[in-house]
């Protein structure tokens, strides 16, 4: 629970002959993480080489690309879709000779016959971008070509201009731009050229076309929409074959992938001519089921043997070990990154604290059923693992906001019909002046407690921590260090107690006191920070700079009331502006405005508690979790794990 | 004569604790708009580089969102501060 999964290092060394079965035993097992061969030197490896892939290994990766390719194209992902029945691999197989290499010629001369039709379209819409400005003029395209006596102007021109030479015009004016064309004999082309520069004239080319410049657009344009009609009629034959083949695709496509999975495992293992040794992890729970599984199919010629793990040098994969209700919060730690073997594993805290956090500050009974219906309406859009893990977080998280609700009396935003069981959060917003009863120092106190006792409770795994991990002299050091931290901590607290008597805290006021009026208190509060600072410094001179963080990390837990208020305060005042301000008047003298009013209310209504819904997960989710990531686990967390990734699949379109 | 003198007492201290309250209102603004300014300024930068990590690579989407709201701290203890001036 608070640790991950035990794991053993096992050895198996057979002959090459026994390579094939071994292989498909440990796939099948999907339990055993190879550890990889390097070919490092080692002198207990020397004369080992990588092996070579099995034989079939480079036809099945060709096939295998193929149906990538064709699922590319259809956009097809094995995460989103469901599988309605698994197939059996071995009927998969013969419809791979028999089927698949009919079906991927037929899909991909349409995928080339689209691409063919989409280059035309391509190429007739730029024509007819090239056509567009000459349509205006009512001229044949081959009359701008082929003089020799004549020079031609065609291009953009700002405003119309006059020509002293010789010439003949045409001047199409339009919204942007005015186009122009000039025919003027050669001799003059110069001074005209100059003319129409000093008029702001920007070329445009002759595109090389025949006849009239609108009937070539048009016909342009049939020709775009015909290919676009036959793209169209491909779009719906290729449909057809996806709903009609997308599940044997898919099935296929793990069938193969699975199949060029084991081919290349040789790659892994270390070998000699006859011989292959695998080391890898397996856990300790499931190691008796894989040995005696490799026995059974080898009959007997394989010998596998646990070896010792070292702890200090091994990266030993970490798989998590924790209660089903905690597995969707390994999401939330595989965010920040995965524990190490020998540290605690914290998941379990966090699923407990992470929802109670995320219901302190949303704390409604309103917002908590939009949040559960959310969760149930998104099940239909969110497939796949992480999706679901995702939904169940949030319907606990949902439920946990519905509970506190309750106790805070409060549905988005109203009072429920009984007084807060806990302190109130009820400010006093459209009421009265001084109508408010939120008792925001009891609030921000508990907060403080929450923070103080979260803490604590890091420092305490963090000397855990290092107590397991480290040896020797820093070992203690590291341990006191901890300790020396909490008394800080403690100690400036007790102080604080002391001095000032605050609500819901201890009050050490009336302490006798013991010189120069300084409480027995105080002095209890100044020998643990001396006593802390002394402990800090002995590890790690530098980290007396940290010191300050013990407050600011501390207080950082009064968000969880703050981002709570304003979640209230926004609902109070979405209510008192759509109800107190819209609706209640316009039910009071009702005439026709009054209709419009109670829609405008309606509409504030909605609008304003959906966005305080989304600020409120939003808010809830960040800042639950940030307190998690960066108040908790800079205590005694280092994370860094090594992912458990076993050799095998999890098959959900085939089996065996 | 005196119940001039008390009358005019008695408006000054209202008028002094409807300014103190004023002032108070005053200074919860402040605290909030000005600790909003500096998160404001400070997820600047690591906002505009966590959509560049994310444009990237898009497994960074969570500790991408994590870094930009660490400095949420600045303003929480601006609204404490503006609570505890009001209440």
């Amino acid at each position: 629970m608070f640790k991950p999964e035990q794991m053993s290092r096992l050895l198996i060394a057979a002959s090459k002959d026994q390579m094939e079965p071994v292989i498909r035993e440990l796939y099948r097992h999907n339990l055993f993480h190879i550890e990889e061969f390097v070919e490092q030197g080692k002198e207990s490896y020397a004369g080992f080489r990588i092996g070579t892939p099995l034989p079939g290994a480079s036809e099945k990766s060709g096939e295998l690309i193929k149906i990538r390719s064709i699922a590319n194209a259809f956009s097809l992902k094995k995460e989103e879709m469901e599988a309605a029945a698994k197939e059996r691999s071995s009927a998969i197989k013969t419809k791979i000779e028999s089927d698949l290499p009919a079906l991927e010629r037929e899909i991909e001369d349409l995928l080339a016959e689209r691409s063919k039709l989409d280059a035309q379209v391509k190429e007739a819409e730029s024509k007819i971008e090239m056509l567009r400005p000459f349509a205006g003029i009512p001229l044949a395209m081959d009359l701008y070509r082929g003089y020799r006596s004549i020079a031609v102007f065609t291009g953009y021109i700002k405003s119309d201009v006059s020509l002293a030479a010789p010439h003949e015009k045409y001047f199409a004016p339009s919204k942007e731009s005015n186009f122009i064309v000039v025919f003027t004999p050669l001799q003059h082309a110069k001074e005209v050229e100059n003319a129409l520069v000093s008029a702001g004239f920007q070329s445009v080319p002759v595109p090389e076309e025949t006849g009239p410049a609108q009937a070539r657009i048009d016909h342009l344009n049939s020709q775009a929409a015909s290919a676009r009609s036959q793209m169209d009629a491909i779009a719906k034959k290729l449909d057809e074959i996806k709903s009609g083949h997308s599940e044997f695709l898919m099935a296929c496509e793990e069938l193969l992938s699975s199949d060029v999975e084991q081919a290349e495992a040789p790659l892994r293992f270390a070998t000699t001519a006859q011989t292959f040794v695998a080391e890898g992890w397996v856990p300790t729970a499931k190691l008796a089921e894989v040995t005696e599984g490799l026995n059974r199919v080898t009959g007997g010629k394989v010998f596998t043997s646990e070896l010792e793990v070292d702890l200090e040098h091994d990266s030993v994969p970490v798989e998590y070990h924790n209660p089903d209700f905690a597995k969707p919060t390994q999401m939330l730690m595989d965010v920040y990154s995965r524990p190490r073997y020998t540290e605690v594993d914290p998941t379990l805290m966090v699923s407990i604290v992470f929802p109670v956090f995320f219901g302190l500050i949303l704390g409604d009974v309103g917002y908590g059923l939009i949040l559960l219906v959310m969760c149930f309406g998104l099940r239909k859009f969110l497939k796949g693992e992480e999706g679901r893990m995702l939904l169940v977080s949030l319907r606990n998280a949902s439920i946990i906001t519905i509970i506190f609700g309750l106790l805070f009396s409060e549905f988005l935003g109203f009072e429920l019909p009984w007084h807060p069981i806990i302190f109130s959060r009820h400010l006093g917003i459209g009421g009265e002046a001084g109508s408010s009863e939120a008792a925001i120092p009891a609030l921000l106190v508990m907060s403080v407690w929450i923070g103080v006792l979260h803490i604590t409770l890091g420092r305490g795994l963090g000397m855990v921590n290092h107590a397991r991990q480290d040896h020797g002299e820093h070992r203690m050091k590291a341990v006191f260090a901890n300790f020396g931290w909490l008394a800080v901590m403690w100690g400036i607290l007790i102080a604080i107690w002391a001095n000032f008597a605050i609500p819901y805290m201890p009050d050490l006021t009336g302490l006798p006191a013991i010189a120069a009026g300084i409480n027995l208190g105080a002095v209890i509060g100044g020998i643990l920070i001396l006593l802390g600072v002394i402990f800090i410094a002995r590890e790690s001179a530098l980290d007396i700079v940290e010191l300050p963080t013990i407050i600011s990390h501390v207080l950082s837990y009064t968000r969880l009331v703050a981002v709570g208020l304003s979640s209230v305060a926004i609902a109070m005042v979405v209510n008192y502006m759509s109800i107190g301000m819209f609706i209640g008047p316009s039910l009071e003298n009702f005439t026709l405005m009054s209709i419009v009013m109670i829609i405008v209310g309606v509409l504030v209504f909605l609008i304003g508690h959906a966005m305080n819904t989304a600020l409120g997960i939003l808010g809830g989710g960040l800042h639950s979790i940030r307190l998690h990531y960066v108040e908790f686990f800079t205590k005694f967390y280092k994370g860094g794990g090594k992912k458990y990734n076993p050799f095998g699949m999890k098959r959900r379109f085939t089996e065996e | 004569m005196a119940e001039a003198v008390v009358a005019s007492v008695a408006t000054e201290v209202a008028v002094a604790q409807a300014s103190a309250v004023g002032m108070k209102a005053v200074g919860a603004g402040l605290a909030v708009g000005l600790a909003g300014i500096g998160t404001g300024v400070a997820e600047m930068g690591i906002g505009a580089a966590a959509v560049g990590a994310i444009a990237e690579n898009k497994d960074f989407f969570g500790l991408g969102l994590l870094f930009t709201v660490i400095p949420e701290t600045i303003v929480i203890f601006g609204l404490v501060v503006g609570l505890l001036l009001l209440f």
